[in-house]
């Protein structure tokens, strides 16, 4: 401590420019940095937001679950629409977990995918279509 | 045991064969053409025969199976005579007696007399076998008689959008009249 105290105005220069530069390299690296994550930031704007679900339909026609298999994640909403003259249903095969109730023409049914599943129309008993949920 | 089950096999076949041979020869021999408002009355009619069966299975049976499907018959039945009825109105046609509607109803009569005999295991075999019968005949009279000559395009539209309904039902008597035999219960002869 003593001997800093004591050095000459030349060193205290010198020392001062010293930590000049060493500043102004520390300024450019860091500024070189911030500039080199822009890019990355705006790419991260631009990028889609995923929306929250997905909104799906199966049509009931010709007696067919159309498509008959569909693929979704957990959350999304699967709408069954009936345009066939006759009623149907749609109702989980196994267990009966859950049942649209009878669908005259013309009206749908909104069920939430919870978790995969085979389901029938309870009324035509040989209708039959499938919910996988990833 | 597999001859017994192939020679049942075999009769069936050929009792199926000759039942739509004899309603497919029936409707070319007798009835080369029909017109539009013979057509809707050929609908009607074989709907409404269809309807009138399962009404007699509904009183009759007390197979829960069977009175099942007979109320889906009468339901299914009515909604597709309550569409042919609205069609046909829109059109200002006026179903007309025919040939091939009288047959149906002729065929029906005896068919609801013979089921009225029977009893219990009995009638609901009888039945059964007879809606997978009547299905399959009327399927082939839809497809080769009604929709090949209806020159109305809502008419013919209207009969092509029934046949995936009466194939279902087909489909489905056919799997009431599998599980009847699966249940070790009387099967009767063929």
């Amino acid at each position: 401590m003593l001997k800093w105290y004591n050095q000459t105005t030349e060193n205290m220069a010198k020392r001062w420019v010293e930590c000049s530069t060493i500043l102004l390299l520390c300024c450019t690296v860091a500024l070189f940095a911030k500039c080199n994550d822009v890019p990355d930031k705006t790419k991260q704007q631009l990028a889609p937001v995923p929306p929250a679900y997905q909104v799906y339909t199966v049509e009931i026609k010709g007696m067919k679950f159309v498509p008959d298999t569909i693929t979704v994640k957990k959350g999304d909403e699967v709408v069954f629409v009936n345009r066939d003259m006759v009623a149907h249903c749609v109702t989980e095969e196994k267990s009966k977990a859950w049942t649209s109730g009878p669908l005259p023409e013309d009206s749908a049914y909104l069920l939430v995918a919870k978790e995969s599943a085979d389901y029938f129309c309870a009324i035509h008993k040989v209708m039959k279509g499938r919910i996988v949920v990833k | 045991m597999k001859k017994k089950i192939f020679t049942r096999f075999a009769a069936c076949a050929a009792l199926a064969f000759a039942c739509f041979t004899m309603l497919s020869t029936t409707a070319q021999a007798q009835s080369p053409k029909l017109t539009d408002p013979e057509i809707a009355s050929v609908a009607v009619t074989a709907n409404q025969v269809d309807i009138d069966n399962a009404k007699l299975a509904e009183k009759k049976s007390k197979n829960a199976d069977v009175i099942e499907f007979a109320k889906l018959m009468a339901t299914d039945h009515q909604s597709v005579i309550d569409k042919a009825v609205a069609l046909v109105t829109k059109l200002g046609v006026t179903p007309k007696d025919n040939v091939l509607s009288k047959k149906l109803n002729a065929d029906a009569a005896k068919t609801r007399k013979s089921l009225s005999e029977k009893k219990g295991a009995a009638f609901d075999k009888a039945y059964i076998d007879n809606e997978v019968a009547y299905h399959k005949a009327v399927i082939g009279v839809v497809e080769n008689v009604l929709i090949t000559q209806a020159q109305n395009a809502e008419l013919k539209d209207l009969l092509v959008k029934v046949m995936p309904t009466f194939r279902a039902h087909l489909a489905h008597a056919e799997m009431v009249q599998s599980n009847y035999g699966k249940h070790g219960k009387k099967m009767g002869g063929m």
